[in-house]
């Protein structure tokens, strides 16, 4: 019957719609059959000068015809209500009860209501009315689908008597659909956003959520932003993480407004939701305290406090305590000055690199930890040198200044003002600490990356803050400073030893060099640093104070000579030019190196994919490949299984594997990722490997590909 | 070996029903496709290479398509641009039995009803064209830039109505697309939401 409808009506390009008058309200019919039934209704049956009360468009649709939420899915289009008040009246937002989602073949979810909707608006009279009824009219436009879908619209409108009291009218109506509006998150939950490459991730934690078998995230993505499907990636208890997949949007969307739908069965009458405001993280006061970010704030003081443990920083923030130990008989006035500049040192760098990342994110660049750093062969070689000299410094080659006598030396060149020696030393404890804060504050900063400007720049007040709170307690309890051993000849052997662990670290960036600009890259900037050795070493040798003019002068001369011409030859030169090390020279005979198109073709074969995310200077990587994917039983299952191996080599930041890590949501190596076949969920690992998760997910995946 | 093979037609079916919903991205290749026009004549997207291409998706009962083509404005789009050397392929991938699903005779009819200017409308009935594209609405717009390279996909323009009237005032991402793509400039603008009734595909 319906069918032969439709094919009476193909082809024919007029569309129809004619509105029977009603008492109280409009019909859209389509080919005879009435398809909505639209009309007003109040909450009240009379309306009370200057109390707020709630108005209905009531669409009533025709057995499987539906209209749509305010997003209306993959298409289809919102239901819209154009109000004409009187002067002095306010219409409020839609309340949009929570909507059906619904899935069509070809992979087309929408959202929206069947048999009936009704789409609720409080209504604000003026305080003063002088007649004695009123007609609110408002213009409504639909789209209603079943298999085809048809325009409507409606001029509606709905009389009402002023008095000074009203009655509830349509109870029952209102009452079940206010039953089906979102509801504010509960105070207890923690939410969390992360934008990972092109995907949203968005993670709840709420307590009652384990008693519900479904949840599902509904979206409201901003205008112009092309939204996919939004998936659970995982679930368990009373935590579920969704990740949303963005198809083009705003680079700088960091999370979306949209609906927590939960209940025991999709679609359910039961069905209830909460409402996800827009960026649940900022504190604007919205819904959803934002436990994550102070959380992740305390772990980035507490990783700052524990910087000042790191080998790389240990020997300027021993030379600081030395300091300390020497002011312990100055002035308190003067022990909190030096104090406060050290710390200003450090928050000044702190904040300096917080806003060149903002900036950098800003502009569009898709921004990790280590990418940002250790892929750069410069900045490596910097940090190399910067390591070098200082250990020089410490090994007494040239003059080691302590601040009280600061008028030469590296810490010191602000000729003897106390404060500003402080500020710098605080700055280079800081730039050493860089390449350390990788593994310890790895998890704040990647959250960090994800947030808003103000949340990144909260996470790295809140490390300088932990990083400086021990020189600042000491400053203003100079007291405890008698805890601190007595100043003496063992500590000239303390910085000497010292001198060594930075030679280790200096030892640790040749081998990313090498690892990044091959044996040839290494040696080249080994040459270098022999200079800069040289060149430290005739400053101390002949840039003395009690050196003639003439001797300072020519010694000045000749480093800066030295400095500059092995700078632009080895350098500019030579370490420029040395082959990128390909990756192929690090691989193990039965590893390949790894290209999409490869993985492509393995799998196309029906081939098992297992593919190692790795790079020179990543030392999980390193434990991971030596204790796990290179052990014996391992080697054996890999074979046994013929699982194909392939080996992504991130050292230098290949920008196709940077693409890749962020589809897996990972600021960075390692990932370990096994495709068991074309058809099938990739399964990602943990970052710390062990042999028996391994295997047995190699097992499955082996059992899965073979029964299919 | 033969377990092999077996495996590897069964994984690669089930591969193409599940990978072929997601649109390719911007800036992939084009999948390729083979489909017949109402005169039962073949058009392959490979034949086009070299050119720009456009896809346009479409439902002739769809009051989003009858916006745009009773209009003119679709009509218009397609005559400005076949002119310059553009190849416009109208894909019809409703399924039979299915709203706005064509048979050659009917597909035949409507271009000269509705003075369409297309390069051809295809047939897809399968719905594995559309698919592969990811296409969900209709209208869904494609543009194909002379490498092979999927330079636009989305909407034909930012008022998502099925009012006529919102044409002159909306911004037409195609038209812009195009331009851009013809003075040999990246598009500006190369993904945006689709918006229209949804393509009425065959179940899987």
């Amino acid at each position: 019957m319906m069918k032969s409808a439709f094919r009476l009506g193909a082809y024919a390009i007029v569309c129809l719609w004619i509105f029977a008058l009603e008492p109280q309200g409009k019909s859209q019919t389509y080919q005879g059959k009435e398809l909505v039934k639209a009309e007003l209704l109040a909450d009240t049956d009379a309306v009370v000068p200057g109390k707020p009360f709630t108005i209905g468009l009531r669409l009533r649709m025709a057995p499987g015809w539906h209209t749509y939420w305010k997003f209306s899915g993959d298409a289809g289009l919102p239901t819209e209500i154009k109000w004409n008040l009187p002067a002095g009246w306010r219409a409020g937002e839609i309340q949009w009860p929570i909507p059906l989602k619904t899935n069509d073949p070809g992979d087309i979810q929408t959202y929206g209501y069947q048999d009936e909707a009704l789409l609720m608006q409080q209504i604000t009279p003026p305080a003063k009315i002088g007649n004695s009824s009123v007609r609110l009219s408002a213009d409504a436009s639909w789209l209603v689908c079943e298999k085809i879908c048809i325009p409507g619209n409606a001029k509606l409108y709905l009389d009402l008597p002023i008095a000074s009291a009203g009655n509830p009218e349509n109870q029952e109506l209102f009452a079940r659909w206010r039953r089906l509006l979102p509801q504010n998150l509960p105070e207890i939950t923690s939410a969390n956003w992360s934008r990972a490459g092109s995907d949203l991730r968005f993670s709840l934690t709420a307590p009652t959520l384990a008693n519900y078998s479904t949840v599902a995230f509904f979206p409201l993505p901003p205008e112009n932003t092309v939204v996919g499907h939004p998936k659970i990636e995982s679930r368990s208890g009373n935590e579920i993480k969704f990740r949303i997949p963005i198809e083009a949007a705003n680079k700088n969307l960091s999370s979306m407004e949209g609906l927590i739908v939960f209940g025991q069965q999709a679609n359910g009458e039961d069905r209830a939701a909460w409402q996800i405001a827009n960026g649940a993280i900022a504190s604007n006061g919205g819904p959803t305290p934002a436990h994550g970010i102070f959380a992740f704030l305390f772990f980035g003081f507490l990783g700052g406090i524990i910087l000042n443990l790191m080998p790389c920083v240990l020997p300027v923030i021993s030379l600081k305590i030395f300091g300390f130990i020497q002011q312990a008989g100055q002035s308190r006035q003067k022990i909190l000055r030096s104090g406060i500049a050290f710390a200003a040192g450090i928050f000044a760098w702190f904040i300096g690199l917080a806003l060149l990342l903002i900036a950098l994110k800003a502009a569009g660049h898709e921004i990790t930890w280590g990418g940002f750093q250790f892929t750069n062969p410069y900045f490596v070689l910097s940090l190399g040198v910067i390591v070098l000299v200082f250990a020089l410094n410490l090994f007494g080659v040239f003059e080691i200044s302590l601040p009280q006598s600061a008028t030469r030396g590296l810490l010191g060149w602000t000729g003897g003002q106390d404060e500003a020696g402080s500020f710098f030393q605080g700055v280079f404890a800081t730039v050493l600490a860089t390449p350390c804060t990788a593994p310890f504050l790895g998890t704040a900063l990647g959250f960090a990356f994800a947030q808003s400007p103000a949340v990144i720049l909260a996470m790295f007040v809140a490390i300088a803050a932990g990083m400086s709170a021990p020189y600042l307690l000491l400053c203003v309890q100079p007291a405890w400073l008698r805890f601190l051993p007595k100043p003496g000849p063992w500590m000239l052997h303390v910085k000497q030893f010292m001198g060594f662990l930075l030679l280790a670290t200096l030892l640790f960036l040749l081998y990313v060099l090498g690892a990044q600009r091959g044996l040839e890259g290494a040696i080249w900037a080994s040459c270098f640093l022999l200079m800069i050795s040289i060149a430290c070493w005739m400053k101390g040798a002949f840039f003395t104070p009690s050196a003639s003019i003439r001797v300072r002068t020519i010694a000045a001369l000749t480093m800066s000579i030295l400095l500059l011409v092995s700078g632009v030859y080895l350098i500019g030169g030579k370490f420029r030019s040395a082959n990128i090390a390909s990756a192929d020279s690090r691989l193990r005979s039965d590893w390949q190196a790894f290209t999409p198109e490869r993985l492509r073709a393995e799998l196309e074969q029906g081939h098992s994919v297992f593919v190692d995310f790795t790079a020179a200077w990543c030392l999980t990587c390193k434990f991971n490949e030596a204790s796990v994917l290179e052990s014996g039983v391992v080697r054996e299952a890999f074979q046994h299984h013929a699982i194909v191996k392939l080996k992504a080599d991130w050292t230098n930041g290949d920008p196709v594997i940077t693409k890749l890590l962020q589809q897996f949501g990972r600021p960075g190596v390692p990932l370990y990722v096994l495709y068991p076949g074309k058809s099938e969920e990739p399964i990602v690992f943990p970052e710390l490997l062990t042999k028996s998760m391994l295997l047995e997910k190699l097992e499955t995946a082996a059992r899965a590909v073979a029964s299919q | 070996m033969k377990r092999k093979t077996i495996l590897t037609v069964v994984t690669s079916l089930v591969a193409s029903a599940v990978f072929a919903f997601d649109p390719p991205p911007v800036g992939s290749a084009a999948p390729d496709f083979s489909l017949t026009d109402a005169s039962g004549k073949t058009h392959s997207l490979s034949q086009y290479k070299g050119k720009t291409v456009v896809l346009e998706w479409f439902n002739p009962e769809c009051p989003f398509v009858k916006k745009h083509y009773g209009s003119g404005n679709m009509q218009k789009l397609q005559e400005e641009y076949t002119s310059k050397g553009i190849v416009w392929l109208t894909i019809d991938s409703n399924a039979p039995g299915a709203e706005g699903n064509l048979s050659p005779e009917q597909a035949e009819k409507i271009t000269t009803a509705w003075r369409t200017h297309q390069t051809a409308l295809l047939l897809d009935p399968e719905g594995k064209v559309g698919r592969a594209y990811g296409a969900k609405n209709t209208p869904n717009m494609v543009v194909i830039n002379p490498e092979g390279k999927i330079a636009y996909e989305g909407a034909i323009d930012s008022k998502a109505t099925p009012n006529p009237a919102d044409i002159p005032n909306s911004t037409n991402y195609v038209k812009a697309a195009l331009d851009e793509s013809l003075a040999g400039k990246p598009v500006s603008n190369p993904t945006t939401r689709p918006y229209g009734c949804s393509v009425k595909y065959k179940s899987s």
